[in-house]
């Protein structure tokens, strides 16, 4: 308990002074770049008090400071909780982060929910057929899957779904219906927000949406499962101790999945964690081509618009999951597998 | 028997969801009438006062300005005030304004809401330079005569009913939103904070219910608006979701897929098909025009005569249908069809002899490499510089083509006056107007005192002056006032400063079950659907 307690402080430690370099270099990088965030903060201005009116915006927003203090004064106030309001559109960032990044975070989750079992099934069962012409074409399966690029196959997959199946995925929620039935979210996860209004129909529509991009997202953890499965369970299954329990003759149900199987159960959490935390691109990328908002619109429209708030913030926010999608992959390791040690 | 129990539990579940859906479908059929309407840019802000971009396609339902501009009769038509009279050379304007009118709160519109609102716009932009206000500049007092009547002093001659009709820094807004917004003081900029938040002080015919500049605003129908009983649509949307939606083809998915009702931005290519496939259009011609400057204080485009040959170079008729698919109209002289101070003529035909010699006269020599900058977003702009590449390449000057970030491209225009030789030869620049006269297009983009959005390094004088005094006589002799400005866009022309490409023909592609009347659009308004006109079935 005391180690795992000692182990998250000195994450956190770290964690801030990752945190810290990531407002620097981008704060840096975006401040630098061509384009002038006091001119968009004052709304590209016309007229002539255009000029006035930028000068003014620099001093809002402490750009008429030299360059270290204003890295200074943006690291006080990110740590401080403050990350201001974008100058693109003068409401808050974190607002804005949340509302995106639900959307994302909805799109992962259950990508995996679908990705991860069916991903550990086929593993198991191509390690089983080993040397086998179905193991070998799921191994392939597997191979091409997690290598697909996933805009290709979430384009694929919006075409079949509308032109073929008559089926709508675009988009998170029916907005029509939402606005007819006074749909409010609440905690940004619309299969929850839908669920706690009772609304069994709309439920049912964000389900209907959530599936086709939720199969692309979930084709890198199936393919990963597949392969990583495969090779850690034909390792376990050449254990001493498994070959015992064949020859005391333990079921095969037994042998498979109560030794084989839970013997790879860390090393498994371990990829599976990091593949989570990659996928996350993926989920920002399918989320486009499905006419979903997200974390990646959102992170591309404040590049693009120099709204250097808004960006580092969103970065920050990225980088903060991989570190905590990393430490609490760390810590079920650890929980799961006796030997290891934080 | 466990899997049996499953699968009945399974079959149960769909049935039950099922039936749910079919009957939420069937009763949602008699619910209130929802239009989603597909917006390509994120929302600016919404202070009725001080913003001056993209939160127009919220503000222009949900505020009214004092009158609305027709383009079709270059005239100015009533809206919160329902007649107006000047006096004394038009130096002395009063407006009577419309009884019984409310705000969305249901506090009474009156004069000195017409008072707040003007000063506030004004004011604001000479304390910080924010928002447009600078279009009351004529403005020395305005005053509540009664609670109905507000007189307008003015400094010199103007035509306040055009800048009354604005399409920016000219809506009312309701005087409680100070108190609401706990300020005391209307040039407080925490009031700007507290719109931007999502407020709505508002008298137009929708209310703003949620607001999310990244995703969607909803704005719903305000039955006590004045004007629903000269409309008479009782099949105007009860609900307006106004969608952003950025990407071109993302509008094009969401409205085969019947997501969206009304979209503005699918890629030109595709809207033959979708209309193809029995959708809608609705074309109007925009106040939206593009512009091809010249870097005037850079060799060799600092050379009039080289800055000719390569005008004389491009084939004019051919890029409209090119680069804009034909939606749009080929450019003459410097402000666009339709507009007050339109010159038609002032264009450029392609004539490569007489590109050679303009080229000669200019003594640049052949083989020359220009920079030409342009927003890598568009692909119109795209299609233009290829065609400006080939075309200047019969002549033996080369184009260096960089694709860039509109952020970049207005840095590196104005960075014509500071650093003219790391400013591109040749950029794209387009522009659509705040007030009603010609001076917006020319004093922004061709001034001498205009250093953000000048990107030519244009500065002459006596174009300068031209301009000014036009400007100072549209309130005493209008037609005065167009001749000096038909006079200053010669100038331009024939010093080739720039050419206006095109102005954009805009397309509304929409579903057949909502009717779009052309009166529901208003290229002065850029964006803007006036819902009250809109019929959804």
């Amino acid at each position: 308990m005391v180690a795992s307690l000692n182990y998250l402080f000195k994450r956190v430690f770290y964690s801030v002074f990752i945190v810290i370099g990531i407002i620097v270099v981008t704060y840096l990088l975006i401040i630098l770049s061509p384009g002038d965030p006091a001119a968009r903060w004052a709304g590209n201005p016309r007229g002539p008090g255009a000029e006035k009116a930028i000068e003014f915006a620099r001093v809002e927003l402490n750009l008429d400071k030299p360059l270290y203090l204003q890295v200074i004064l943006f690291i006080y106030n990110v740590l401080t909780g403050n990350l201001g309001v974008s100058i693109s559109t003068k409401t808050p960032v974190l607002t804005a982060i949340w509302t995106h990044m639900s959307s994302t975070l909805e799109l992962l989750i259950f990508a995996y929910i679908i990705g991860i079992p069916i991903g550990v099934l086929l593993g198991v069962f191509s390690s089983l057929r080993r040397g086998s012409f179905k193991g070998d074409v799921l191994e392939s399966i597997g191979f091409i899957v997690a290598n697909t690029p996933s805009f290709w196959t979430g384009m694929a997959l919006f075409l079949v779904f509308s032109e073929v199946l008559g089926v709508s995925s675009y988009g998170r929620i029916d907005t029509r219906l939402a606005t007819i039935m006074g749909f409010k979210p609440i905690t940004g996860f619309y299969l929850i927000d839908t669920l706690i209004q009772g609304n069994i129909i709309l439920f049912f529509d964000v389900l209907k949406r959530l599936i086709p991009p939720a199969i692309v997202v979930s084709l890198y953890p199936i393919g990963t499962g597949i392969r990583v499965v495969r090779v850690l369970m034909s390792e376990a299954l050449s254990e001493d101790y498994v070959k015992q329990a064949i020859a005391l003759g333990v079921s095969r149900r037994t042998v498979i999945w109560d030794y084989a199987f839970k013997g790879i159960i860390p090393g498994l959490t371990q990829v599976m964690g990091l593949s989570f935390v990659y996928s996350l691109v993926d989920a920002m990328v399918v989320e486009y081509v499905f006419g979903r908002e997200g974390l990646g619109s959102l992170l591309v429209g404040a590049v693009v618009s120099n709204d250097f708030k808004l960006a580092v913030a969103t970065l920050i926010i990225i980088s903060s999951f991989y570190i905590i999608a990393n430490t609490i992959t760390d810590i079920v390791q650890a929980w799961i597998d006796p030997r290891v040690k934080l | 028997m466990r899997r049996l129990l499953l699968v009945s539990l399974i079959v149960m579940i769909v049935v039950a969801g099922g039936a749910a859906y079919y009957l939420s479908t069937r009763q949602a059929s008699i619910q209130p009438r929802v239009l989603v309407y597909a917006y390509n840019d994120k929302i600016t802000g919404i202070d009725p006062s001080l913003e001056d971009d993209t939160g127009l396609v919220v503000l222009g339902s949900v505020y009214e300005p004092l009158l609305y501009y027709d383009p079709l009769r270059n005239q100015t038509i009533p809206a919160l005030a329902e007649s107006w009279e000047s006096k004394e050379n038009n130096t002395v304007w009063i407006f009577h304004l419309r009884k019984g009118v409310v705000f969305h709160d249901n506090s009474p519109f009156n004069s000195t809401a017409v008072v707040i609102s003007v000063l506030r716009a004004k004011e604001v932009y000479e304390k910080y330079g924010v928002g447009l206000g600078y279009i009351w500049d004529s403005v020395e007092d305005v005053k509540a005569l009664d609670d109905y009547t507000v007189e307008f002093k003015l400094k010199y001659p103007q035509r306040l009913d055009l800048i009354a009709a604005s399409s920016y820094a000219a809506y009312i807004f309701n005087p409680n939103a100070l108190a609401k917004a706990g300020v005391s003081d209307y040039t407080d900029l925490k009031l700007r904070d507290w719109f931007n938040k999502g407020a709505d002080e508002g008298t137009g015919p929708y209310m703003i219910e949620s607001y999310d500049p990244y995703n969607q605003v909803v704005l719903v129908k305000f039955d006590k608006w004045w004007g629903w009983s000269m409309v008479r649509n009782d099949k105007a949307p009860d609900k307006v979701v106004i969608k952003i939606k950025t990407d071109p083809q993302d509008q094009y998915n969401g409205l085969i897929s019947g997501e969206l009702d009304i979209v503005t931005s699918v890629p030109r290519v595709s809207i033959q098909d979708l209309v193809n496939k029995g959708f809608k259009e609705l074309r109007i011609n925009t106040f939206h025009s593009y512009f091809l400057v010249f870097n005037t204080r850079r060799y060799p485009t600092n050379i009039t005569e080289f800055r000719l040959a390569v005008l004389y170079s491009i084939p004019w008729d051919r890029i409209v249908d090119q680069a804009m698919k034909g939606y749009a109209l080929l450019g003459s002289g410097y402000v666009p069809h339709g507009f007050p101070g339109f010159v038609e003529g002032l264009s450029f035909k392609q004539n490569l002899t007489l590109a050679r010699i303009y080229l000669e006269k200019s003594g640049v020599k052949p083989g020359v490499t220009i920079e030409f900058m342009y927003q890598s977003d568009y692909p119109e702009e795209e299609d233009f510089a290829s065609i400006l590449k080939t075309s200047l390449a019969e002549i033996g000057v080369n184009v260096k083509i960089i694709p860039s970030t509109w952020e970049s491209i207005k840095e590196a225009g104005k960075s014509v006056w500071d650093n003219p030789d790391n400013t591109p030869h040749l950029l794209i620049n387009d522009w659509w107007p705040t007030i009603i006269s010609p001076y917006d297009y020319l004093y922004n983009l061709f001034h001498g005192e205009s250093k953000e959005w000048n990107w030519s390094g244009y500065d002459n004088q006596t174009f300068n002056q031209l301009i000014d005094e036009a400007f100072a006589l549209e309130g005493s002799d209008y037609g005065k006032a167009m001749e000096l400005y038909r006079e200053a866009q010669e100038t331009l022309f024939n010093n080739a400063v720039a050419v206006n490409l095109w102005d954009e023909v805009k397309v509304f592609v929409y579903n057949p079950r909502v009717t779009l009347p052309s009166s529901a659009v208003n290229p002065l308004y850029m964006y803007v659907i006036f819902y009250q006109y809109v019929q959804v079935a």
